[in-house]
């Protein structure tokens, strides 16, 4: 039995190395490469982001322009209206009031609202404004309730 | 209500005009030719109003600037009412805002029409958002406050004088 004996030997030349590398194919783009389209993208997509920025502010500036121009007609209008309801509160706290004594139109029992030498055009209240009117309408033009 | 009876209120017959009864299409696609054809009469009460700051003061330049855009308005639609009409209709229709930039091509039209019939171009682009500077005849108003007489301040004493004898602690002449 003895005789028979062969130690087991690695095959002649050795065995070869173990793969323990991870033997991937390089992909992709190299470092030059990728910095290269990173800053080739940015420079065309600025340049056409800069290009639809001026187009877009032309576009708003006629925008602009129109509310403008258009201004001083709806601010006339506006202004016109504003008097015509001053006016029509005016005589309505006169009808309102006519059978109190001592009352004053405009006064707190003869104290005005504003100390106003030079007559400049006070600052009118809107609750002041809306005092005749619902206090549903007054809320909805204070706080901007409704479309207009 | 800040106003008493003295206070001047115009009455009604005063702020009682023709006024242009149109919703914002039509006023946004004219916007640009009245505000050329108006030039002079928008700017005469924008000043007016920023320099008084007082409605009551302005109403007849309000006035004016209102006439001013019914005729224009009449003119507009006399001469270009097809134009006009498809231009402010493409407004409302095209977008949520009424942009100018959805309508070029009325646009066009409405402008050819405009300067064959009323002999004006559309502004250049930032005509009105420039700082236009106007001439007027109109005085400058004027706001007199009653203020009480001016009472002698520490500017009006003389410094330069030399202390007199009652002062013991001498000269306060600040000389650096």
């Amino acid at each position: 039995m003895a005789s028979n004996f062969r130690q087991d030997m690695p095959p002649p030349g050795g065995y070869s190395g173990i793969e323990w590398a991870r033997r991937a194919p390089r992909r992709g783009f190299g470092g030059y490469a990728t910095f290269g389209i990173y800053a080739g993208i940015s420079v065309v997509g600025l340049t056409l982001h800069y290009f639809s920025l001026q187009n877009r502010k032309k576009d708003e500036l006629e925008m602009r322009e129109g509310r403008i121009a258009i201004h001083p007609l709806i601010l006339a209008e506006r202004q016109r209206m504003f008097l015509k309801q001053l006016r029509k509160n005016r005589d309505e706290e006169n009808e309102l009031m006519k059978s109190v004594p001592g009352w004053e139109t405009g006064t707190l029992w003869g104290e005005p609202v504003y100390h106003n030498l030079v007559d400049r055009f006070p600052w009118v209240n809107p609750e002041e404004y809306f005092a005749h009117a619902s206090p549903k309408d007054m809320y909805d033009r204070i706080y901007e309730k409704r479309h207009h | 209500m800040p106003f008493k009876n003295s206070d001047w209120l115009p009455s009604y017959e005063e702020l009682e005009v023709q006024e242009i009864e149109m919703s914002t299409p039509v006023l946004r696609a004219g916007a640009h030719h009245f505000g050329k054809y108006c030039d002079n009469q928008s700017k005469e009460f924008m000043l007016c109003y920023q320099e008084t700051k007082d409605p009551r003061k302005c109403l007849q330049e309000g006035k004016q600037v209102t006439k001013c855009g019914l005729d224009f308005f009449r003119k507009v639609k006399q001469h270009c009412a097809a134009e006009f009409t498809e231009y402010w209709q493409c407004l409302d229709h095209s977008s949520f805002d009424m942009a100018y930039k959805n309508c070029r091509k009325p646009q066009a039209k409405f402008d050819e029409c405009i300067k064959t019939n009323l002999g004006q171009e559309r502004p250049e682009a930032g005509y009105f958002a420039k700082v236009r500077v106007h001439k007027t005849n109109r005085p400058k108003p004027e706001r007199i406050v009653p203020l009480p007489e001016r009472v002698p301040g520490p500017e009006d004493i003389d410094r330069t004088k030399p202390a007199p004898e009652s002062v013991k602690t001498g000269s306060r002449l600040f000389w650096f």
